[in-house]
């Protein structure tokens, strides 16, 4: 091949239609005017970084087969007050084994690339793993025995981890100068989990010390709201608005409900934690109202945003975490009822309708949530392993093409029709519609599993693995 | 040297680019219009790219893909990719074929 003997720039001849690269035939971009390059992390820098998260996300998947098996051989345990040690233990397996583990990956994925910088310490982030994975399993079985020393040991082994977490967190977003509110939900998610561990702690030493002249029940709601809002909603009300118009071809037109999203929620957190720790109902249900409004805020500015997209079809997993978000709203709403003061479904007096409201809440809206972006984050992970070191030596395919669509829109239908049977059985106390309520979660989950093995699959290294 | 040898030769380049996939869209980087232009200088070669955000997690494996892509064909000895964010990428910049692929075509209202 000959080369030209001097510089030659044109348009693309495969673009179906001229973009306006393409209009004149040449690039706007000459030598003389290009702006000065940028440069990107390494890809070897990617290559570690991808195996913390992904590492964090079969962990998470391996948790996610536990909890569902431990919901569907014991149904009965929904039926239970949830302060019961069997639901506080089922509702541990798949706070802390599933959702935090999948949210705290996807946090180390998630933060470098959307504060385009590395984590402050990968080392940090792998003693985080080694900690988490020893101290879940220990705090389950803790639970189990209702055995609150030894819960005492394997909490403080998770705060040690989840401190570490926090700090990588915030040094991450403190070196970038990034001031943002993707940058904030990070650092304060991270703020709010660690505080949620350290409330936890506290109140496992408040059963032997008793420093805390507090109901222990009014406790473990306000322990409870602590980390759901606090972590979980935090967190999403951030980074949904970087995430969702990256996989979308969207755009964020408007920060400014993000931000007032954000804000009601963490001052409706601020009023909402001390109120329901010291059972003051109409305080409690103002700062509610406060959450509640940060999320109908935040999910409208997710519409608008939605409603920019290029990319009109929608992955199952963008589906979901969309329903997830819808019932989180509704759940805040159920929220509301419940600490109305003197409501007939006031959760103090009865005891029961807490659990409709813990279902609804973790595995109406928190599941779909957490596994829709699992379906996101784990086959762009696996690509990123697989694919990404061969793209441009040989075809590689997307990271959509690792999974299988059709059974991810099954595995979440059987799982709102699980959610369905499951709220209607535990607000009727009925066993049947419990276990029947259980079986399907675990189809759906089943479905999921099979959907990530078969994507996990792509890390085996073989000659063929190209598409 | 001809013309039509030069042009072949920068076709050749777009058709390597071209053969490049986004892991999220699976569309052609360059009918995602991440490519801005392609220079070459006998076997020097210039690429000026973009990504559809800067924070794009693949960013970096797409970028060393599309050198390692270019840089692999015949005649062709040093690559120099320049990643730029000015202009910035915008959906308005997707081909025809792509909006297509992400149902944003014309037929589709938008």
């Amino acid at each position: 091949m000959t080369a030209p003997s001097s510089p030659t720039a044109i348009g693309s001849p495969f673009s179906s239609a001229p973009s306006p690269r393409c209009e004149t035939g040449a690039s706007p971009l000459t030598a003389a005017s290009a702006p000065r390059p940028v440069s990107l992390p390494g890809p070897s820098w990617l290559a570690a970084q991808g195996r913390l998260p992904l590492a964090f996300m079969i962990l998470a998947l391996g948790w996610l087969a536990a909890a569902t098996a431990m919901t569907a051989l014991a149904p009965a345990t929904l039926a239970l007050p949830h302060a019961a040690p069997a639901a506080v233990m089922l509702a541990h397996a798949w706070v802390l084994g599933v959702f935090v583990t999948v949210a705290v990956g996807a946090i180390y994925q998630i933060a470098p690339v959307a504060l385009s910088t590395t984590m402050w310490s990968e080392r940090c982030g792998w003693a985080h793993l080694w900690l988490h994975t020893i101290a879940v399993p220990g705090m389950i079985v803790s639970f189990a025995r209702w055995d609150m020393a030894l819960l005492g040991h394997f909490g403080a082994l998770f705060a040690l981890g989840v401190g570490l977490f926090g700090l990588n967190t915030w040094k991450t977003v403190r070196r970038c100068g990034a001031r943002d509110v993707v940058a904030l939900s990070l650092v304060l998610s991270a703020a709010w989990l660690c505080l949620t561990v350290v409330l936890g702690l506290a109140f496992a030493a408040n059963r032997f010390w008793h420093f805390i002249p507090l109901d222990p029940l009014a406790l473990l709601r306000a322990h409870a709201h602590v980390g759901l809002i606090g972590f979980f909603v935090t967190l999403l009300q951030g980074v949904t608005f970087r995430l969702v118009p990256m996989f979308t071809l969207a755009e964020v037109r408007d920060w400014r409900p993000v931000r007032v999203g954000l804000g009601l929620s963490q001052f409706g957190l601020l009023g909402l934690a001390p109120a329901l720790a010291w059972n003051r109902g109409y305080v409690a249900m103002v700062c509610a109202s406060l959450v509640l409004a940060g999320l109908v805020t935040s999910g409208w500015a997710l519409f608008d945003t939605l409603s920019t997209r290029r990319k009109r079809h929608l992955d199952p997993g963008i589906r979901a975490f969309l329903a997830g978000g819808i019932v989180m709203i509704v759940a805040a709403a159920a929220g509301l009822l419940l600490i109305f003061p003197a409501t007939p479904w006031d959760s103090v007096s009865r005891g029961f309708n807490g659990m409709v409201y813990a279902v609804l809440v973790l595995l109406g809206g928190l599941f779909p949530l957490i596994a829709g972006m699992l379906c996101k984050v784990v086959p762009f992970l696996t690509w990123m392993r697989a694919y990404g070191p061969k793209v441009g030596r040989v075809p590689t395919p997307a990271a959509g093409a690792l999974t299988h669509p059709r059974l991810e829109t099954w595995a979440f239908r059987t799982h709102a029709a699980a959610i369905a049977v499951l709220i209607v059985g535990v607000a009727t106390q009925n066993l049947t519609l419990l276990r029947v309520g259980a079986w399907t979660l675990a189809l759906g989950v089943v479905l999921i599993l099979a959907d990530m093995a078969g994507v996990l699959k792509h890390l085996r290294p073989a000659p063929t693995q190209t598409k | 040297m001809t013309p039509s040898a030069s042009y072949e030769t920068t076709d050749a380049i777009w058709r390597a680019l071209a053969s490049i996939l986004d892991p999220e869209f699976g569309i052609s980087i360059v009918d995602l219009g991440l490519i801005y232009s392609v220079e070459r200088s006998g076997p020097d070669v210039r690429v000026i790219m973009t990504l559809t955000t800067p924070t794009c997690p693949s960013g970096a494996w797409i970028c060393d893909g599309a050198r390692a892509a270019v840089q692999q064909l015949p005649g062709v000895e040093n690559v120099r990719l320049g990643l730029v964010f000015e202009p910035q990428w915008t959906p308005q910049m997707l081909s025809a074929r792509a909006q297509h692929e992400l149902g944003c075509g014309a037929e589709h209202g938008r």
